[in-house]
């Protein structure tokens, strides 16, 4: 099959209330790069009191918000879609979460006062608050794709994936908990990351990676997609992974 | 001891910004107490709009015939603004009525006010700005507040369509400014704008018109918390131009001669500021007819001819403000957008995906020129955006640069930069002689 006749409907979760640090650049990244292939893409938004429909969506995303947001959003998945969400994500659907919807998808997560906030429980991973905050450019190495990943990561919570795969080995920065390594995590065709940065206008193989996916979960059948020229996405890339790997040699 | 202090400290230095304020503070932490003294203090916080304000109350005190000063360079950190007490501290006591007009950031307010009780304090809107410098939006409104608690007794002029600011059930008397009429009618909330859920039940604001961003006449219709009444209120606009705005507050006509509707609320803010500080109407409408842009702020530079129009920007509220009144020329101009990311910038660049650059597509750009320090992911904003990747110039040399802006038939060029690029940039036409004062 064509891409030209290919769709993608593409599922923005809350971009009402999650939406600090860019991450609606993710979405432009996702339908720019399936457009230039003639693939026809559809936007839902999707917020508190929708119902969300497993069986309408390709990709879901769910971004990062600010605490006052992120309580109103915890509240309404917990409600109303938690089992969908669960459901769409054990399907091996695609689905992206960024930083505190990262953190959303675990088991629980404690505030810096110590309280202990139930997750949604999807994923076997939890996240404790620290007493400083991760603030700075990282970059990444997936060792089963090859690929380099760079964003700008800003999280006082440390992440805990368990035996879960990370999205790659932290070269530069801090990562998940700065304890392992590791940052990230992919359960599934669900990806997780603390990157904004947003991470898919800079990481051009990581979206079509995601587009890849979700069309062959969709049409059953294998899709290639057409290159395209991604000169300005790889030099802002590179300059993060020459700045941020020679501070590191520095340090070293 | 602190009259010691600073007449060493003025003797050692001559100039600069903060750094008396250092030497100072280092010497006699309380010194800020003494600096004050005699002083009626006017405060000027919030995320956008502080110097501007804080220039065009100072403008309307001076051209008042009142003693007035002001750190209007923009140094609004607590040994910023020390510094500039100390700059103008007098041996000599008089009995004259004295006016410091003080810009401060948001987590300086309760440093100063420790040490001095303001006649007023003014908070202009809360943004997001530079997550990784500030944090979130209520930790810099908790931070702001913690600064008022300090001292009841100053009066709060205050944004009436900012809905963070609205009953805040402090002992402070407060009068509010706000529009009673909507810029653009069909402005609807943006679905990354900050604050749209109600601070005191979480459910979605409702608006009877918005201005922009998250500001407007809002109410809840759950909990019934609704804007406070205006004491000051834009009434009409009447025209807005790429030079200024007319418009009507309180009943009367007034031209204010920066543009942009962020402007307007600035000028509207200062008038109610001047307004509280008994200033008559007839001298507030000279004042904002003449008043001159701050450094880096809506300057006209000219480079060869062509108008260079400098924005400074800092985060999405602001540039997209910046951009809308880009979008007020109908003829065809030169862009040039510079993005850097050191600390005074936010070292975090992901906030340009939260500015609507998609807007510049309805202008005629005869070539938009990309530079700074993160010049490639500006670049691969606007191609994601949908602009014209063919007429992209990526430079980072400023000498090239400025060849390439030269270059061009347009006579108008509109720079938008962030904090140290403008600085930078400023300094290299400084340097090439197109600039008289660097400060």
């Amino acid at each position: 099959m064509d891409n030209k006749e290919m769709e993608l409907n593409i599922c923005h979760l809350y971009p009402d209330l999650l939406n600090v640090y860019g991450d609606m650049g993710n979405i432009l990244a996702l339908k720019y790069r399936s457009e230039k292939r003639g693939i026809k893409v559809s936007i839902s938004n999707v917020s508190v009191g929708d119902s969300f429909n497993p069986a309408d969506y390709d990709i879901v995303f769910l971004g990062g918000g600010q605490d006052y947001e992120q309580s109103i959003v915890s509240k309404d998945l917990t409600d109303t879609k938690k089992y969908a969400l669960g459901e769409y994500i054990e399907e091996g659907k695609v689905l992206l979460a960024i930083c505190g919807g990262y953190q959303l998808l675990g088991k629980y997560y404690t505030t810096p006062e110590g309280e202990k906030l139930p997750g949604l429980e999807i994923l076997d991973l939890y996240t404790e608050s620290g007493s400083t905050r991760f603030i700075g450019n990282t970059v990444i190495y997936n060792e089963e794709s090859k690929e380099t990943y760079v964003g700008f990561e800003n999280h006082s919570g440390r992440t805990y994936i368990g035996k879960m795969k990370p999205l790659g080995k932290v070269v530069a920065g801090y990562g998940n908990n700065g304890e392992d390594g590791y940052e990230g995590c992919i359960y599934k065709n669900t990806y997780c990351t603390y990157f904004h940065g947003s991470l898919l206008p800079k990481n051009p193989e990581l979206a079509d990676r995601l587009i890849k996916t979700a069309l062959e979960m969709k049409y059953e059948e294998p899709v290639i997609l057409e290159p395209l020229d991604d000169k300005i996405e790889l030099q802002a890339k590179e300059f993060i992974i020459k700045r941020e790997c020679k501070k590191d040699q520095a340090k070293a | 001891m602190s009259k010691i202090i600073l007449k060493l400290s003025r003797f050692l230095f001559k100039g600069g910004t903060s750094f008396p304020g250092i030497v100072a503070l280092k010497l006699d932490k309380k010194i800020l107490r003494t600096l004050a003294d005699g002083w009626n203090v006017i405060l000027v916080t919030g995320t956008n709009g502080k110097t501007t304000t804080t220039s065009m109350v100072y403008t309307m005190l001076k051209d008042n015939g009142k003693k007035a000063i002001s750190n209007s360079t923009g140094a609004n950190m607590y040994a910023g603004i020390v510094a500039c007490f100390i700059a103008n501290y007098s041996f000599r006591k008089t009995d004259d009525e004295k006016y410091a007009v003080i810009e401060v950031d948001e987590a300086n307010v309760k440093f100063i006010t420790e040490m001095v009780s303001p006649k007023i304090i003014s908070v202009t809107n809360l943004f997001r700005d530079q997550l990784d410098r500030y944090g979130e939006l209520y930790t810099t409104l908790n931070k702001i507040l913690e600064g008022i608690e300090k001292t009841p007794s100053a009066k709060l002029v205050l944004n009436g369509d900012e809905s963070l600011l609205g009953d805040l059930g402090l002992a402070n008397d407060a009068v509010y400014f706000g529009f009673n009429t909507p810029i653009d009618e069909s402005a609807k909330v943006e679905v990354n704008a900050d604050a749209k859920f109600c601070k005191k039940c979480k459910s979605p604001y409702k608006y009877y018109f918005l201005t922009y961003n998250h500001l407007g006449s809002f109410y809840c219709d759950v909990c019934g918390y609704e804007r406070p009444a205006l004491r000051y209120s834009l009434d009409k606009v009447e025209e807005l131009t790429p030079d200024g705005s007319l418009v009507e507050i309180n009943g009367n006509q007034y031209y204010i001669n920066v543009p942009g509707a962020y402007n307007i609320y600035n000028a509207l803010c200062a008038f109610a500021i001047a307004t509280e500080l008994g200033i008559e109407n007839e001298s507030i409408f000279d004042s904002l007819k003449s008043q001159k842009s701050s450094f880096g702020r809506q300057e006209v530079i000219d480079i060869g001819g062509k108008k260079l129009r400098i924005i400074l920007v800092k985060n999405p509220a602001g540039y997209n403000q910046a951009i809308d009144t880009v979008s007020l020329e109908d003829q065809r101009i030169g862009l040039v957008l510079m993005l850097n990311d050191n600390y005074a910038d936010g070292r975090d660049v992901s906030w340009i995906w939260d500015v609507k650059f998609e807007k510049f597509s309805g202008l005629d750009l005869e070539r938009i020129f990309i530079s700074g320090i993160r010049l490639y992911d500006m670049a691969l904003r606007l191609k994601l955006g949908g602009l014209p990747v063919d007429k992209f110039v990526i430079e980072e040399d400023y000498d090239k640069l400025l060849k390439g802006i030269k270059s061009i038939e347009s006579d108008t060029v509109y720079l938008l930069a962030t904090y140290t690029a403008m600085i930078s940039f400023r300094k290299f036409l400084s340097t090439k002689g197109y600039l008289k004062e660097l400060w």
